[in-house]
């Protein structure tokens, strides 16, 4: 073999090429497979995916005098809000979609109000110290991958989880969540506007004494 | 000084070198390929590409790693897959530094989900440590006996 540079350099050539066509090789193997597990040629970001999912909305404040009939809503009507959601606690409906929905920051102030939910910060222990959602805890999303059991062991007591983190491009609730329904919890929400979003607002925080 | 240069350059301790870093890269390939979704998952919380090519990375980056461990424990063209490992080492520890330097706490994704280390100043210098492992089998060796196995 030689050892010139430029018999290295070729090797080089060589050993990347080798490694690509191999790498393309495999997955395309994978994408044909009976249940294929290759990855998708072009990605897609978690958020972009997760933006395409069902909306949860908060659910209109109804007038004290409204009259009965406005419990009927157009099952046609794609922004009718459920009757059985309106007739039970008044809050909107987070569906068991076997994946994370999304859900707005008014939806999660109505769940907030309500204690309807049990609301999960996704965040590292030191970011939740520094700020977070009232009453919220803290499960760090990689501790699905360091401690799943946390996950399984987790009583969310019947009501939906709704997991948040610190907003704008963060990904770890939608992490958290993705976890928390392989871990057999459901219904599951994300909220992307975050812990920003939700102090912006002017709604309930609260900060570790430090 | 010139005895670490001969000991540097002595083609035994440039093999045993390739054959530590071959071993290191081929692990770590290992584990990248066994959980590619895992490693496409940890490309991506790095945020150093367009999110449209994490996967061809993820895809193609384990089998790069292992054709180049494959040339260092078997030694053909074994400089040339001790300096593809070299490259790659500058790459990980340029992408560790910003992730670090963006505050991002995140998995190394060095070993795939394997070890779960994070980024930090000890994978920088357990970088820094096999880079310079991976540069002293790039040399070329100045002994003819066992030649360089390039």
């Amino acid at each position: 073999m030689s050892d010139s540079g430029g018999g290295a350099l070729k090797g080089v050539m060589t050993i990347v090429a080798c490694g690509l066509f191999l790498g393309f090789a495999y997955n395309a193997f994978g994408l044909i497979s009976e249940n294929p597990w290759g990855l998708s040629w072009v990605s897609e970001s978690k958020l972009d995916m997760l933006a395409k999912s069902e909306l949860v909305k908060a659910v209109p404040d109804e007038p004290a005098s409204a009259p009965e009939e406005d419990y009927w809503t157009d099952i046609d009507d794609p922004l009718a809000v459920p009757a059985a959601a309106r007739a039970g606690l008044g809050l909107p409906d987070i569906p068991c979609a076997g994946r994370p929905v999304q859900i707005e920051l008014g939806a999660l102030k109505q769940y907030y109000d309500a204690e309807a939910a049990l609301i999960i910060d996704a965040r590292e222990p030191d970011d939740y110290d520094d700020g977070h959602i009232s009453g919220a805890m803290n499960i760090p999303y990689d501790i699905g991958m360091t401690d799943p059991q946390v996950l399984e062991r987790l009583d969310a007591g019947g009501k939906p989880i709704i997991t948040y983190c610190g907003g704008g491009t963060c990904e770890v609730s939608l992490t958290l969540a993705e976890e928390l329904i392989t871990a057999g919890h459901s219904p599951v929400a994300v909220y992307i506007g975050g812990f920003s979003e939700w102090a912006e607002a002017g709604y309930p925080v609260d900060r570790r004494p430090s | 000084m010139e005895a670490l240069k001969r000991f540097l350059t002595d083609s035994r301790t440039i093999r045993v070198s390739q054959v530590l870093i071959g071993l290191v890269f081929a692990a770590s390939s290992l584990a990248k390929l066994g959980d590619l979704h895992s490693f496409a998952e940890e490309v991506h919380n790095f945020k150093l590409l367009p999110v449209a090519l994490d996967h061809l990375v993820a895809m193609t980056l384990p089998w790069i790693e292992l054709v180049a461990a494959l040339a260092l424990l078997l030694g053909v063209r074994a400089r040339s897959g001790a300096m593809v490992v070299s490259t790659l080492m500058v790459v990980f520890t340029i992408g560790v530094l910003i992730a670090m330097a963006r505050g991002l706490d995140i998995e190394c994704g060095c070993f795939g989900t394997a070890d779960g280390t994070r980024v930090g100043l000890v994978k920088v210098l357990e970088n820094s440590a096999m880079l310079a492992l991976a540069l002293i089998g790039s040399l070329r060796a100045r002994s003819l006996l066992g030649g360089s196995g390039a």
